[in-house]
């Protein structure tokens, strides 16, 4: 490895840290793990620490939340000298397995699951869904980018599925990647692999462009956030879906008949809220939908609570004992007097919906995406 | 030590659906993804292990065309020095045997303490290699290899064999030698992206049949001890097979069924 | 029809159920079955192999006390180009396969392993393996010759009763200079208590369905009488009734063990990722429509309480214990 590789002064400001600790103070895995991002600020000016620092178990704590960066006096973004740490351990090729089969699997298959593409479309079972060809003459409005999640993990699947079924009752045109679709990159830049996220970025960029589209509509926000603002040259204008329904109820063009007889609450992800500032399209798509009785989350908008889902945390356990953030989020749901917790994101549903059979309240506490009780309403 | 590790890459198959192709002696490969043969990214971290500890050169060898080269890469990423690549149409249908002969002629002239292949691969699963080259080359050879220790004076090694049940069988062999390394002796490293891109940078020798001084009717199909005649699928279900019955009756047939598969 | 020999496969005092397998797979073949037994004092094998065999050929020599693939290629080939047969039959297991391959290329015999079915075509065995982790049978054509040899997979043959009284030959050890070049050193019995899920043959899946701790114990005898581990889903270790080190999935181990029987287990994606690679895969869930079916081999469906303490009879039966 080079020295200016290892800079971390430069390459993260360092030197601008006043050392104020607003970013410790905020972080949420503080509460359950020793993680003090304060002091990795501090300890990593000293370059001859770097390699012992990244040996801390504690760097993969992190969820990548953001909050650190958003509290920061100084603009500083406390979260990236904690992945610049995972870099030097993926250099080296000191990761846990279960990092390292994600990460081949990326490579090789275009997702973290181990799964093969040719299996990229199962999701779509019966549905009808125009997949787009490279170069079309003719346009399309909406590329829908679909989370490796989405495609693969059969509970989640139920939300792209329902994503299809809004979208064609709004008679939306769109249209698919299909089995050429590759992972967008967003966890394998946050566990430090940052010459595969590259290779993301060009491949994915690439392939991207060559569709005659209007506009790209992401269905995690982790996609979005990495589409629209970490690759380099893309062509398309990249949405959230949020902002895409919202827009439609908006023009009015589709009444909802469905009721949702229920106290609602939402979860704001980290990368849709805090990273992104989308905050209002979910809860005017929530408030829309007949009989729902909607209740705010004490921590909500840039205070909501991370529900430790991103970051790279699907691979990595903490070896913390104290209770999941997610565990305190659905605990806090069910004092609200909340019924639903609605989340618009594949990582905040696996990790709340877990947490809901961890204390037992699976019966009485439904977490479900946005997306899931809208087609329910059609 | 001077080290030798044989890389093999095949098509993952673990969960994709398998089609034979209209030859009815291969598979659709067009849709399938290739890695590593599974022991051998094992073998590979054994041998850069070795060579961390003791010294001494990683060679890497593999059999097969071009597209190799990308896990002969990763290997060279995690720490080996030099690469060999055998390529000829007449390796082609190659079984276990054909495949050592060809890896016997490649290494024949190399000074090597140990030659490490995988114990089996996850494709044709024939498990043939190790003790095999370890015949052609003159040396002894174990496999299912679970444990290695290089003895002190460097001419011997102590190995761990895994058998039935978990049980090890240790023996101490004579280097050189052949060792069939079985998954789960280490934990092998990641080769990061830009490892991999930096490794491109090492020559992959590339060698023919000519080169490596073989007759072609010595490997490939011709030098094979067997040739695949046709595929056909097994009889099995997409869904579990659900059993029926009240919980003795359930039991029993699942315990026969365990029994049947061997499993009891 | 030449000669069968079938190689009698022993370890530490027992035999292996491979070998009677293959005497009377062999039997149905046409020809001489000639057992071919190498230890030191193992008399009762002998006898036990006379019983499926029409005769025994019996080195009885201190060499033979552990097995050394060497040892056992020297003596082997000794006797085959003594007494030309034109089978030799060999289980695939880990010694047959660390032995077969070396000794089929020093007599020049084209060697097929880890047969699964076989049939013969005169002299010339047909054998059908498995390519793809079993989602294929290859049927295999060898090359013409006077001696074939074939490892046979477990449980390719059924073992019957002994129907036959062969002829115990002891035979002088062929093998006269000592093997020093690879010499057997001892058995190291895996470490209990420190289990490696990754690395065990068998492991029974705990899934919240077992709903306490205290109820452990009823699928621990069940593992303990199928010499399986004891794996879990995330919801059993956050619930900490089993250590981190058992958990299975995405966030824990990912296991091929060749038996996963997962009990209780919902079967979400984050668990199945890490142990769908198993060779055969069992489900008991009360719930028909859990996943875990979907990528299960045989499921039951049904209160676990009930059906495994009655598996565990039924193994215990089978096994004898
Ligand atoms: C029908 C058929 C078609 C085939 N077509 C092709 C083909 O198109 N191209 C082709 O290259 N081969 C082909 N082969 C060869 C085949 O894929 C295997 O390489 C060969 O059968 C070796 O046996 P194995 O891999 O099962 O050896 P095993 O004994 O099971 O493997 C053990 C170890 O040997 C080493 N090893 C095995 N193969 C290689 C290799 N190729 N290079 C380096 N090390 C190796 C590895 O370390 C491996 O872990 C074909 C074989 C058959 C039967
Ligand atoms: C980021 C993240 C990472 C994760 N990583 C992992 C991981 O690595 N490994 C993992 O396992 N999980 C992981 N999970 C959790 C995973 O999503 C599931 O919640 C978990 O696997 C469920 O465990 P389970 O099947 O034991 O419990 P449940 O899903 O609650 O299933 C219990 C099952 O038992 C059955 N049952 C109940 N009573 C009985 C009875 N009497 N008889 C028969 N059957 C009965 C029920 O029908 C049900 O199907 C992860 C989750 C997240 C969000
Ligand atoms: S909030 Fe910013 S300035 Fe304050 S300690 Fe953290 S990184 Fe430094
Ligand atoms: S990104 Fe979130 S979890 Fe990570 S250090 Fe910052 S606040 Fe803590």
């Amino acid at each position: 490895m080079c020295a200016e590789e290892l800079d971390f002064i430069t390459k993260y400001d360092l030197l601008g840290c006043i050392q104020c600790g607003r970013c410790t103070g905020g972080c949420p895995v503080a509460m359950r793990t020793p993680l003090r991002v304060r002091c990795f600020m501090y300890d990593t000016q000293n370059q001859e620490r770097l390699e012992e620092l990244s040996e801390r178990p504690e760097i993969w704590d992190c969820t990548t939340c953001y909050t650190c960066a958003a509290r920061c006096p100084k603009g500083l973004e406390p979260l990236e000298v904690l992945i610049g740490l995972r870099s030097i351990q993926i250099e080296e090729g000191r990761v846990q397995p279960t990092v390292r089969d994600a990460l081949e699997s990326i490579f090789r298959d275009g997702n973290p699951w181990g799964s093969p593409r040719a299996k990229r479309l199962d999701w779509v079972k019966d549905l009808e869904v125009k997949v787009l060809e490279p170069e079309a003459e003719e346009v399309t409005d909406v590329l829908l980018f679909i989370c490796c999640t989405d495609a693969y993990d059969p509970r989640v699947m139920k939300v792209a599925q329902s994503l299809v079924k809004v979208l064609q009752a709004w008679g939306v045109d769109f249209g698919l990647i299909g089995e050429d679709e590759s992972c967008c990159g967003s966890e394998v830049r946050r566990l430090g692999e940052e010459g595969l996220f590259e290779m993301c970025d060009e491949e994915n960029v690439e392939l991207l462009n060559s569709f005659n589209v209007n506009r790209i509509v992401a269905i995690s926000p982790h996609c979005y956030n990495t589409l629209k603002k970490e690759y380099h040259g893309l062509k398309h204008p990249v949405l959230h879906y949020t902002e895409l329904v919202a827009q439609l109820l908006e023009d009015g063009k589709l009444q909802l008949k469905g009721e949702l007889p229920k106290v609602v609450t939402y979860h704001d992800p980290c990368f849709l809220g805090k990273q992104n500032d989308i905050y209002d399209e979910p809860r005017y798509i929530i408030t829309r939908i007949p009989g729902v009785e909607f209740r705010e989350f004490d921590r909500c908008r840039e205070r909501s609570l991370c529900c430790e889902g991103g970051g790279g945390k699907m691979w990595v356990e903490s070896e913390s004992k104290e209770e999941r953030l997610a565990e305190i989020r659905v605990t806090d749901a069910k004092e609200l007097g909340a019924e639903v917790i609605a989340v618009a994101c594949p990582f905040c549903l696996l990790p709340l919906e877990d947490a809901t059979k961890v204390k037992g309240i699976e019966e009485e506490m439904r977490v479900a995406d946005i997306l899931e009780l809208l087609a329910e309403a059609l | 030590m001077n080290m030798v590790v044989c890389v093999k890459r095949v098509p993952d198959t673990a969960e994709a659906e398998v089609h034979i192709d209209a030859s009815g002696k291969d598979i659709e490969k067009s849709r399938l993804s290739f890695k590593i043969n599974e022991c051998d990214n094992y073998a590979v971290e054994e041998a850069i292990q070795i060579k961390e500890r003791l010294g001494g050169t990683v060679t890497v060898i593999s059999l097969g065309p071009k597209e190799n080269d990308e896990v002969i890469r990763m290997a060279l990423a995690k720490g080996g020095d030099e690469a060999i690549r055998l390529e000829d149409e007449a390796f082609a249908g190659g079984d276990g045997f054909a495949v050592a002969k060809a890896l016997a002629a490649a290494i024949k002239g190399m000074e090597f303490d140990i030659v490490f292949t995988g114990a089996l691969a996850d494709d044709d699963g024939y498990a043939v290699v190790p003790a095999a080259l370890g015949e052609l080359l003159g040396v002894p050879h174990a496999t299912y290899v679970k444990k290695v220790e290089i003895l002190e004076d460097g001419k011997r090694a102590r190995v761990g064999r895994e058998l039935e049940g978990g049980l090890l069988e240790f023996l101490e062999i004579d280097l050189p030698c052949v060792l069939g390394i079985q998954t789960g002796i280490n934990e092998p490293r990641y080769a990061s992206f830009k490892g991999i891109k930096q490794a491109a940078k090492k020559e992959i020798a590339v060698k023919s049949a000519a080169d490596l001084g073989v007759d072609a009717s010595e490997v490939g199909e011709a030098g094979s001890w067997a040739v695949l005649e046709k595929f056909t699928p097994p009889v099995v279900g997409e869904m579990a097979e659900i059993l029926e019955g009240d919980p003795e009756e359930t039991a029993a047939k699942l315990a026969a069924i365990l029994k049947e598969k061997g499993l009891v | 029809m030449k000669d069968i020999f079938v190689l009698i496969e022993h370890r530490r005092g027992e035999m292996r159920d491979v070998s009677i397998e293959m005497l009377c797979g062999a039997a149905g073949l046409g020809g001489t079955v000639v057992a071919v037994l190498l230890g030191k004092d193992v008399d009762a094998f002998a006898e036990k192999a006379a019983g499926y065999a029409d005769k025994v050929l019996y080195v009885n020599d201190p060499m033979f006390e552990n097995y050394n693939s060497e040892a056992y290629q020297k003596a082997l080939s000794a006797l085959i180009k003594e007494h030309n047969p034109g089978l030799v039959l060999i289980g695939n297991t880990a010694q047959g396969i660390d032995l077969a391959p070396a000794l089929a290329v020093e007599l020049g015999a084209p060697l097929v392993t880890d047969v699964t079915a076989l049939e013969m075509e005169g002299d010339k065995p047909k054998p059908t393996r498995q390519f793809y982790g079993g989602k294929l049978d290859a049927h295999m054509v060898m090359k013409d010759a006077d001696l074939y040899i074939l490892t046979v997979r477990e449980a390719t043959f059924q073992a019957g009763e002994p129907s036959k009284s062969g002829e115990i030959v002891k035979v002088e050890n062929p093998v006269k200079e000592e093997i020093t070049y690879r010499k057997f050193v001892e058995y190291v019995e895996p470490e209990v208590g420190e289990v490696d899920i990754t690395q065990s043959t068998m492991l029974v899946g705990v899934g919240r369905g077992i709903r306490e701790d205290k109820n452990l114990p009823i699928v621990e005898e069940l593992a303990k009488v199928l010499g399986a581990d004891l794996a879990a889903s995330r919801a059993v270790v956050d619930a900490g009734w089993l250590p981190a080190d058992r958990q299975v999935g995405i966030s824990g181990k990912t296991v091929k063990p060749k038996l996963y029987l997962a009990v209780g287990i919902s079967g979400a994606f984050q668990h199945v990722t890490g142990m769908k690679g198993s060779e055969v895969i069992v489900a008991i869930n009360k719930d028909p429509d859990a996943p875990i079916f979907g990528i299960a081999d045989y499921g039951i469906v049904d209160d676990l309480f009930k059906v495994v303490p009655k598996l565990t009879e039924k193994i215990k039966e089978l096994k004898g214990l």
